[in-house]
């Protein structure tokens, strides 16, 4: 796969302009801040174990803003350029197929990160204010590793982007991503108690789906639990460019397979 | 020097005949009406000549080297004929999109694209998403970057489609420019009178195959036998086939006038 730095640049651009210009995501700003702001700031009851469970609400909130962000931006990748034929003069100047993959993917993420970049500023400042905890380390990590999750669910939404329509993508990569996030670590014991062949697809799921558990540190950041190690955190972030770059090979391999 | 070749072509999509064993070639500075009706296969030509399929058989060159191979593409400008852009850009980033992936420098491409979009008339709406702009000054902008990275070859599929009068005769001129200035020129066109305005030869499809193909000089003005009487018999039901083949053969080696091909190679 040829790839040129001018070139990804160039479509990586686009697809950070397309998305900001589109303002499919002011909508998303406004509900997170209109959601973000209440749960952040008021403590019901005087309880202040029900403020650190608002925290994490607002938390869950921002986990699920940046799933459709990134699947809502990936997903639209290629589909609206084969509509509208955009992709022709596209692949008529002196790109490769690779190139055009890597640009379009770089471009979704950066979009997508920026945007978590924002709910997450917005959650660090107002807990900061409350509790007087300013982006500590635990609160970095998960930064850190949400951008890796980012990475993988950006990389699924542009795999099926080739091959789905947006409205299928959608659908199957959320559900999938979701359904990992929330019982990706409980797999092998559901396997061990389902007969065959339940066990099987289990288990293939497990070795193969992609474990959105690991990016989850949320709950360390509401209990403020101490940080985990650095060495593990890039254990996780070389498993999401891993997971990403096998998404991204199947995606081109659909991608060239594709005719005009 | 020969800058497309095609040699025997043939590209069927599934069980549905595309293209049929087509032979053609376009020399340097050369203007090229490819005409035929809808579903001739113009657009399937143009889509091998461009690398995005490749053919089922034959073999096919673009100056001199493989389509699907981007240092080829790198010489080759296309506009399509309906290619709406990205409707949320404006014609300056549209330009520099088109910049970058042909590795133009930031310089190189500001300068460029200023100089286009004031040779095509977007000079007043370049502050305006692409989105606003009418079909034709879409088509004016897609001018912009086909001329982009100054190609040798120029592919233009339908290209006076949504152009108003002023903007057509701008464009003939545009393309009568290029050819001066050594460019070579291949246009899929309905528009037959434009065809006999400015290509040097012409070469008519049917259902894939090419029916017809020789200079426009030839028949440019004689009413007997002018462009548009060729094309209504060549895509007409009548006889001789055989005959029309081989005249085919025969004007494109001579350069003769098609009738006076057809003539030689009856009698």
């Amino acid at each position: 796969m040829k790839v040129c730095p001018r070139q990804i640049q160039a479509l990586a651009r686009l697809s950070v302009l397309e998305l900001y210009r589109r303002k499919d995501l002011i909508v998303v700003f406004v509900l997170g801040a209109v959601i973000l702001l209440p749960l952040a700031l008021f403590t019901p009851f005087g309880v202040s174990g029900a403020a650190r469970y608002m925290n994490e609400v607002a938390l869950l909130l921002v986990w699920l803003f940046s799933l459709v962000i990134g699947l809502g931006v990936s997903a639209r990748l290629f589909p609206p350029e084969f509509e509208s034929r955009t992709i022709y003069p596209m692949l008529a100047k002196p790109v490769a197929r690779g190139t055009i993959l890597v640009g379009k993917y770089l471009g979704a993420l950066a979009a997508s990160v920026s945007a978590l970049m924002v709910f997450y500023l917005a959650y660090g400042v107002l807990v900061g204010v409350r509790q007087g905890a300013w982006f500590p380390v635990v609160f970095v990590q998960a930064f850190v590793l949400h951008v890796g999750f980012l990475a993988v669910v950006t990389a699924l939404g542009l795999a099926g982007s080739l091959v789905l329509t947006p409205s299928a993508n959608l659908t199957m990569n959320g559900l999938l991503v979701i359904g990992m996030l929330f019982f990706g670590q409980r797999l092998p014991s559901l396997a061990a108690a389902q007969p065959q062949p339940g066990k099987a697809v289990l288990t293939l799921l497990h070795w193969f789906a992609p474990h959105m558990e690991f990016f989850d540190l949320r709950q360390r950041v509401v209990h403020q639990w101490p940080a985990i190690g650095w060495g593990v955190c890039a254990a996780v972030l070389i498993y999401a460019a891993g997971y990403a770059a096998v998404c991204l090979a199947l995606a081109s391999v659909a991608f060239r397979k594709k005719r005009f | 020097m020969e800058i497309v070749k095609l040699d025997g072509v043939t590209k069927a999509f599934g069980s549905v005949p595309a293209v049929n064993g087509l032979s053609l070639t376009i020399r340097q500075g050369e203007i090229l009406g490819f005409l035929g009706t809808n579903g001739a296969g113009k657009t399937t030509t143009i889509k091998m000549l461009l690398g995005f399929c490749r053919p089922d058989a034959g073999c096919l060159s673009v100056l001199g080297g493989d389509p699907c191979d981007p240092a080829t593409r790198a010489k080759i400008g296309y506009m399509p004929e309906t290619a709406y852009y990205y409707p949320y850009l404006h014609v300056r980033e549209l330009l520099s999109l088109y910049g970058g992936l042909c590795g133009m420098s930031k310089s190189a491409i500001r300068e460029r694209s200023e100089e286009l979009i004031a040779r095509v008339g977007l000079k007043d709406a370049g502050d305006r998403l692409l989105r606003h702009y009418s079909k034709g000054m879409l088509q004016r902008a897609g001018i912009a970057q086909a001329l982009l990275h100054d190609p040798d070859l120029l592919i233009l599929d339908e290209p006076f489609t949504g152009l108003d009068p002023l903007a057509r005769i701008h464009f003939r001129d545009l393309i009568l420019e290029l050819k001066r200035r050594g460019k070579t020129i291949f246009f899929s066109s309905h528009e037959l009178s434009e065809a006999e305005l400015i290509c040097d030869r012409v070469a008519i499809l049917k259902q894939g195959s090419l029916v017809w193909s020789g200079a426009v000089g030839a028949v440019a003005g004689n009413g007997e036998q002018n462009l548009e009487r060729i094309f209504l018999k060549m895509l007409g039901e009548s006889d001789g086939s055989d005959v029309r083949k081989r005249a085919v053969a025969c004007a494109e080696k001579t350069d003769a006038s098609p009738r006076a091909a057809e003539e030689e190679v009856q009698s």
